[in-house]
């Protein structure tokens, strides 16, 4: 799921400026289990616009906000409101929060909170990263265990001469991902797998932004925009 | 006789490393070339190591072929992709720089500049890799080129990582993507290092055993408990503390020479490379003391 934090409210605060009443839009999905646009976040940021003087006319928790269509539908029934509000705050990823900003053409939108990685929840709403999404996934060749995210230095063919009685150079509160990808090849019988070379990675993969048609009969993941 | 033509004809060889300063001022550095460049057989020149942002190791490097000296570049993934890096390497040949190393390099967050966005586009392994299809006239993405390099291509090796096994896997990536010589991290347990001499001797490449002069317990200490891959035997700590006042650092420039007169006596490995760190003046006095 994505991972998202509130933003220091002071920061918010500045960012809606002169704006005076807001529509409220959070998520019902990611935000909602990260805490960032459920029932309780939208009570709580109702709650410091009321006491910085700023009111919020209505709130809303579309099902997925980053389906930007059924958000769509889903905020039609709530016009008369939203076409009150000076300005609309979203409560999702910045995903969500572009879906808004095609919906609402003609009003500011702003996010309430940082958008920080896909993340696995390991434990209660404890988050940790383990894709950044490349594009091209090799973990095929590194025991299932992602180097490209684990590794803070993206190496693909081994520790680095900071890795540490295990630990990584980096954080060392944290296993060095080289050494995990060892341990569990050689679990698992694979060992020969980590001896061959991991060519360097092929970044336009990953070019910036990515889309897919599953309509169209051309795959144009990551095509480089004309 | 080039570096390699040296390493090559099985003389045992000496390299040591400067370090470029932050700023223009380079009275320093000049000086520690002149100091060492008859001593050794090639010296390091090393790429805003620790992450620190200094001059870069290219002008370092080009500052030693200048001197009538011999230099290793040493180049790190951290802060070029591999447009940057091969570009560099073409302009490196053509200044006359005939050595390069090629490491990883340490993070952006441990240096003076943490807020920066660490390269890491490509790594050792496959800059080596690179630096080999440079020398066959390619570039990384087979284009040919107009007018090969000619380097000779190093790497390194921390013999006393732990686990082991692991690291003695990337060795052996970096010989097969074209490392003609390694320096390692520094040791100091020579029955270990004896060891892992047994593992690299399997494979056609040159090790210089590295070496850190220990100044105090207290330094040895330090490196035990902060310096990732190295190890001080505790031996080694007792002798530098039963060491009469001030005469701390004598003992650890003597501990360096009889490890490497043992090294070269027996011959365990290809030679030496010294990392004076901020002790460069010191570089001939252990060089004299191991009778090099
Ligand atoms: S290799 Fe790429 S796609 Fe695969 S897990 Fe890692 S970041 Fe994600
Ligand atoms: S210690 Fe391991 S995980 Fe950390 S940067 Fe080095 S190789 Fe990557």
């Amino acid at each position: 799921m994505i991972i998202s934090k509130k933003k220091d409210h002071e920061e918010l605060l500045s960012l809606i400026g002169n704006y005076n009443s807001f529509f409220l839009i959070g998520c019902s999905e990611c935000a909602s289990l990260c805490g960032t646009g459920n029932d309780e976040a939208i009570a709580e940021l109702t709650e410091k616009l009321k006491a910085a003087g700023k009111t919020v006319v209505s709130a809303t928790i579309p099902k997925t906000g980053c389906q930007t269509l059924g958000t769509k539908t889903e905020l039609k029934k709530f016009k008369e409101f939203t076409d009150k509000a000076d300005a609309i705050i979203v409560m999702s990823c910045g995903a969500g929060t572009q879906s808004a900003v095609e919906i609402f053409p003609d009003k500011p939108v702003f996010p309430a909170n940082n958008t920080l990685f896909l993340g696995n929840m390991t434990r209660f709403q404890v988050f940790d990263e383990r894709c950044s999404l490349c594009g091209e996934c090799i973990i095929g060749l590194t025991g299932g265990i992602c180097p490209v995210t684990n590794c803070p230095k993206g190496l693909l063919n081994g520790p680095c001469g900071g890795m540490s009685d295990g630990n990584c150079e980096v954080s060392p509160d944290i296993k060095c991902a080289w050494v995990r990808i060892y341990e569990r090849q050689k679990k698992i019988g694979n060992l020969e797998q980590m001896k061959e070379i991991i060519p360097a990675k092929n970044w336009s993969a990953n070019q910036r932004p990515a889309n897919l048609s599953l309509k169209e009969k051309k795959d144009k993941t990551n095509e480089v925009k004309k | 006789m080039t570096f390699a033509e040296k390493i090559r004809s099985n003389k045992f060889v000496v390299t040591a490393e400067v370090g470029p300063p932050k700023g223009t001022n380079i009275k320093d550095v000049l000086h520690h070339i002149e100091l060492l460049k008859g001593k050794v057989d090639a010296l390091n020149v090393t790429d805003n190591q620790s992450a620190v942002m200094r001059i870069c190791s290219l002008a370092g490097s080009k500052l030693i072929v200048d001197a009538g000296a011999e230099p290793i570049l040493q180049m790190t993934c951290r802060d070029r992709n591999r447009i940057g890096l091969q570009s560099d390497l073409l302009g490196a040949a053509i200044l006359g720089i005939k050595n390069v190393l090629c490491m990883t390099g340490d993070h952006v967050s441990a240096g003076d500049h943490k807020n920066a966005k660490p390269v890491y586009d490509v790594e050792s392994v496959q800059l080596l890799q690179i630096v080999d299809s440079l020398n066959k006239g390619r570039d990384m993405s087979g284009n040919e080129l107009q007018g090969a390099t000619d380097f000779f291509q190093g790497a390194v090796v921390t013999p006393e990582a732990n686990p082991l096994e692991p690291q003695l896997m990337k060795f052996e990536k970096k010989v097969k993507a074209g490392a003609n010589f390694f320096q390692t991290q520094a040791i100091y347990d020579m029955a270990k290092f004896k060891e892992f001499m047994k593992f690299a001797r399997k494979y056609p490449v040159k090790i210089l055993a590295g070496f850190v002069v220990l100044k105090s317990a207290g330094m040895a200490n330090f490196l035990n408990n902060f310096v990732p891959g190295i190890k001080v035997p505790q031996e080694l700590i007792d002798e530098l503390k039963a060491a009469p006042k001030g005469t701390a650092l004598e003992t650890g420039m003597n501990i360096t020479a009889r490890h490497i007169r043992e090294l070269m006596d027996e011959k365990i490995c290809d030679g030496v490379h010294i990392m004076a760190i901020g002790m460069e003046d010191k570089v001939p006095l252990i060089l004299q003391k191991a009778g090099l």
